[in-house]
């Protein structure tokens, strides 16, 4: 009874004070980390460090292959675990985010500003039984979280963080990004099958089609950044780009702006976003594919739905935004603060948590802005959802892919075309924003209102 | 489902015109104060004060002016009243309630007992915060069966019916018992063990 | 499971294969002629090697599942392993833009439309929908005609071996190649789709007239 609720006896400091500590601690100890393990847990590192600290030619040595396969294990732990709490820490600021575009007060138990609920939320999940339907296929229900939960972590394999901070740099990066995430289509159709149900099994059929229909319009879009950084690499389409916004990809090219806007939209509806969420439609399909999941196995789903926001964010930032780098470092500085140690000295490492700073925040801000686009947008129907990839987004990609090789012949001829397309377009989005928050202003002074955030 | 140019195109403006609109909007609201008020530390006035009159929340009874007449348990769409009248064992033309439970948790809130109650014994209050960690604990009951009340017999004159304030026996009973208090280990009744040896060729013993 | 004169004659069939299978590598790993070939095979367990037995299990297992598998949802699972396996076999290969592709064009692709197929139908757990579609005799016709010469060519052919190198991109030398020397064949493979597309949306549009 709330009335005689036992008083806490913890003070609103120290809830405010712990709340801190681990909001920002456990992320900050997950970078740390990758920054500190992604650059030591490449073969070559690990090669020289044996020989160095053990005193055996790597060469010959036995176990040098499961030296680098256990440093590979530890780094591929930590990113699973950060796809893990960001997608938790994601679920608790989307929920202030929309309380607020709801003009409600949110979470605001369980520590302060509620983050805690993301934590309780998990261990409640973790508790309930596992349940399995009576007749559903056994193996494919209990395998298929698997397959979404791998596409997912697969993907981190080539998330840059910063300038040398990735788990792999693949030559074919982009490429191997598209193809594990088409493992998740096949978990969704799974799950959507053997539930037995005809919910699941509308929404798997629904999330499979969606799916495959926007794969093509995002991987004709992801062709733009491709052909004008010349490479697969992730890295490599970075460094292909400047820090400021007029050397970005989505800037340097005019139809690289609407590949963008394109690939935003396919991304959001390859995740199961709103608008597109027609998969686990609550008001026609209880949940769609995980109707009928319970327990850890829900858990993994929607670990994997919320954590996609992040790898969806940090793939836009690094195709057009620029990725990681940072104004006025360029590749040269990095190799100077390198110098040939084995184990470079703080100036590098300064320069690569410097990198990592602005890479995160840049995926934070694509990250708000699905969380924005979510939270504003009502669910699509599913003949406009087919409308809108067949015919607008597949033939804009194909008419902005023959652009750029155009664009490109141009470029090569007159480098200057790419800085003027870069200023104009940047200044044109300068203007826009503006508009925009001039528009957001006069939204509120019509209803008579203030900005005031102190109830946040 | 577009047919000329002139759609095409205007489908283009028109969703960017409602991204454009929409964001502006959701982000305008970001920015304000919630309108929501948090419930309940921060109301000006318990909840229950602030909710309208006619608010149908934990039923109460009235034992003091309470017939017996079993009118509000036969009006139970389900059965989540339960009466037990007995002949008072010293005076055997008084009629006494034993039992009277009503199961709050089973309770649909939707008043159908309060209509023919003929002295308006039976009421809604504007009660609702009844967190019990066992549900068994939000069985309310009205008559101590060691102590049972007697009915009441109506007076034809009275001009009014002498009915305690609402909500004050239905919160003395909820206020008594803390949240997290055992529940009772027989009520609503186990049902009956099965037989423990059916008769031989009665393989599906019939159900009562 | 009832055992059927031909389901025993299968087995048969079967086990006899894998003995005269097994009888020819023994012969060939302890033959005079077996020399190159044992001794590559010789040698410590690399972490590579534990990795292809590994893999290639997986790929058999995924195999066999796709043709034991009482149902064709758990066929399609096993495709996925064979494919998986496979497309890490490439990996092994060094060959990162083959592998990547048949992760997006099997996986990505192929089974999910396969799967998407599957589920449209009903009859997803009957068994003669998912095997014995040509029947024992047809089999065992179909295995003496094609085992000779899978088993010839396994043993028979002189297998380069090459010392595992560091993993070279190869997406701009297959791009290369494809429009240059192999310009004909791979302009002739786009036509064979550009057909099947055709063809795809004439059946489509014929069903839409029939309603």
């Amino acid at each position: 009874m709330p009335t005689k609720r036992t008083a806490s006896k913890i003070s609103p400091r120290t809830v405010v004070l712990v709340t801190l500590a681990v909001g920002l601690g456990l992320p900050g100890a997950l970078f740390a980390a990758i920054l500190l393990l992604s650059p030591l847990t490449k073969p070559a590192v690990i090669d020289a460090l044996v020989g160095r600290v053990l005193g055996v030619d790597p060469a010959t040595w036995p176990w040098t292959g499961l030296a680098e396969g256990v440093a590979v294990g530890i780094l591929a732990f930590i990113l699973v675990n950060f796809g893990a709490i960001v997608s938790g820490m994601t679920v608790w600021w989307e929920m202030r985010v929309s309380s607020r575009m709801q003009s409600r007060v949110g979470y605001n138990r369980a520590g302060a500003a509620g983050f805690f609920q993301w934590i309780a939320d998990a261990v409640k999940l973790l508790f309930k039984e596992d349940l399995i339907p009576a007749d559903a296929d056994q193996i494919l229900f209990r395998s298929a979280p698997y397959f979404v939960m791998a596409g997912f972590a697969l993907a981190f394999v080539v998330l840059p963080f910063g300038e040398s901070l990735i788990a792999a740099d693949l030559n074919v990066g982009v490429f191997y990004l598209i193809a594990v995430t088409a493992l998740v289509v096949v978990g969704i159709l799974l799950a959507g099958w053997s539930s037995n149900s005809k919910w699941a099994l509308f929404g798997g059929m629904r999330s499979a089609a969606q799916v495959i229909s926007y794969e093509i319009p995002a991987g004709v879009a992801v062709m733009v950044p491709i052909l004008m950084s010349g490479t697969l690499s992730m890295q490599g389409i970075v460094r292909a780009q400047g820090a400021w916004p007029w050397q970005w990809n989505v800037f340097t090219n005019p139809a690289s702006t609407v590949a963008f806007a394109i690939f935003f939209i396919s991304q959001l509806a390859e995740g199961n976003r709103t608008p597109f969420d027609l998969p686990e439609a609550e008001s026609e399909l209880v949940a769609g594919y995980l109707s009928e999941y319970s327990g850890f196995r829900f858990a993994l789903y929607f670990l994997v739905e919320f954590g996609n926001l992040w790898v969806m964010a940090a793939v836009a930032t690094t195709l057009f935004l620029g990725g990681w780098q940072v104004p006025f470092v360029g590749p040269e500085a990095y190799a100077a603060a390198r110098g040939a140690e084995l184990i470079p000295g703080a100036a590098w490492w300064g320069l690569e948590a410097l990198s990592m700073v602005v890479m995160v925040l840049k995926t934070l801000v694509v990250l708000n802005l699905i969380v924005w686009v979510r939270w504003t947008l009502p669910r699509i129907r599913i003949d406009q959802m087919m409308n809108l990839c067949w015919k607008y987004l597949v033939p804009w990609a194909f008419a902005s892919f023959l652009f750029t090789l155009l664009w490109q012949l141009a470029v090569a001829g007159t480098p200057a075309l790419a800085t003027v397309s870069g200023i104009a377009l940047t200044a044109a989005t300068a203007l826009l924003l503006v508009l925009f928050l001039r528009q957001t202003r006069a939204n509120l002074v019509a209803m008579g209102d203030r900005v005031d955030l102190t109830n946040w | 489902m577009p047919t000329t140019v002139r759609e095409y195109t205007g489908s283009i403006r028109d969703t960017v015109k409602s991204f454009w609109h929409g964001l502006s909007i959701t982000l305008s609201y970001l920015v304000r104060r919630p309108i929501t008020v948090q419930y309940p530390d921060r109301t000006t006035l318990p909840v229950r004060d602030m909710l309208p009159p006619r608010y149908r929340g934990f039923l109460e009874v009235d034992a003091s002016i309470c017939t017996g007449c079993q009118a509000c348990e036969r009006a139970c769409p389900i059965s989540c009243i339960q009466i037990s009248l007995e002949k008072d064992p010293q005076n055997p033309k008084q009629r006494v309630v034993t039992q009277f439970d009503i199961d709050e948790a089973k309770c649909m809130f939707c008043g159908l007992c309060v209509e023919p109650c003929p002295t308006g014994s039976i009421q809604h209050t504007r009660e609702f915060e009844g967190s019990q960690a066992d549900l068994r604990n939000l069985v309310i009951r009205w008559s101590d069966p060691l102590h049972p009340f007697p009915v009441y017999k109506v007076d034809k004159a009275a001009e009014y019916l002498p009915r305690v304030e609402l909500g004050t026996l239905v919160r003395a009973k909820l206020a008594a018992r803390a949240w997290d208090a055992p529940g009772p280990r027989f009520l609503p009744p186990e049902p009956p063990a099965a037989p423990a040896a059916p008769a031989a060729g009665d393989a599906t013993p019939a159900k009562p | 499971m009832n055992l059927t004169p031909g389901k025993i004659l299968g087995w048969l069939a079967g086990a006899a294969l894998v003995a005269a299978f097994l009888v020819g590598m023994a012969q060939l790993a302890i033959g005079p002629a077996a020399g190159a070939w044992s001794a590559t095979a010789a040698g410590p367990l690399g972490v590579r090697d534990v990795l292809f037995y590994v893999l290639a299990a997986l790929t058999v297992a995924g195999a066999g599942g796709v043709a034991f598998a009482r149902n064709i949802l758990h066929s399609a699972i096993g495709l996925l392993m064979a494919l998986l396996g496979a497309g890490a076999l490439y990996v092994l290969l060094s060959a990162d833009f083959l592998a990547v592709t048949q992760l997006l064009v099997y996986i990505g692709g192929v089974l999910v439309l396969v799967l998407f197929a599957v589920m449209l139908t009903s009859r997803i757990g009957e068994v003669n929908v998912s095997n014995a579609s040509v029947g024992v005799v047809g089999g065992l016709l179909l295995l003496a005609a094609v085992a000779p010469v899978l088993v010839a060519v396994a043993l028979l052919t002189p297998w380069r071996l090459i010392a595992p190198g560091p993993a070279v991109a190869t997406t701009a030398a297959l791009g290369d190649a494809f429009l240059t020397r192999w310009l004909l064949p791979f302009e002739v493979a786009s036509m064979v789709l550009l057909a099947t597309l055709v063809g795809a949306i004439v059946i489509a549009r014929k069903e839409i007239k029939a309603d």
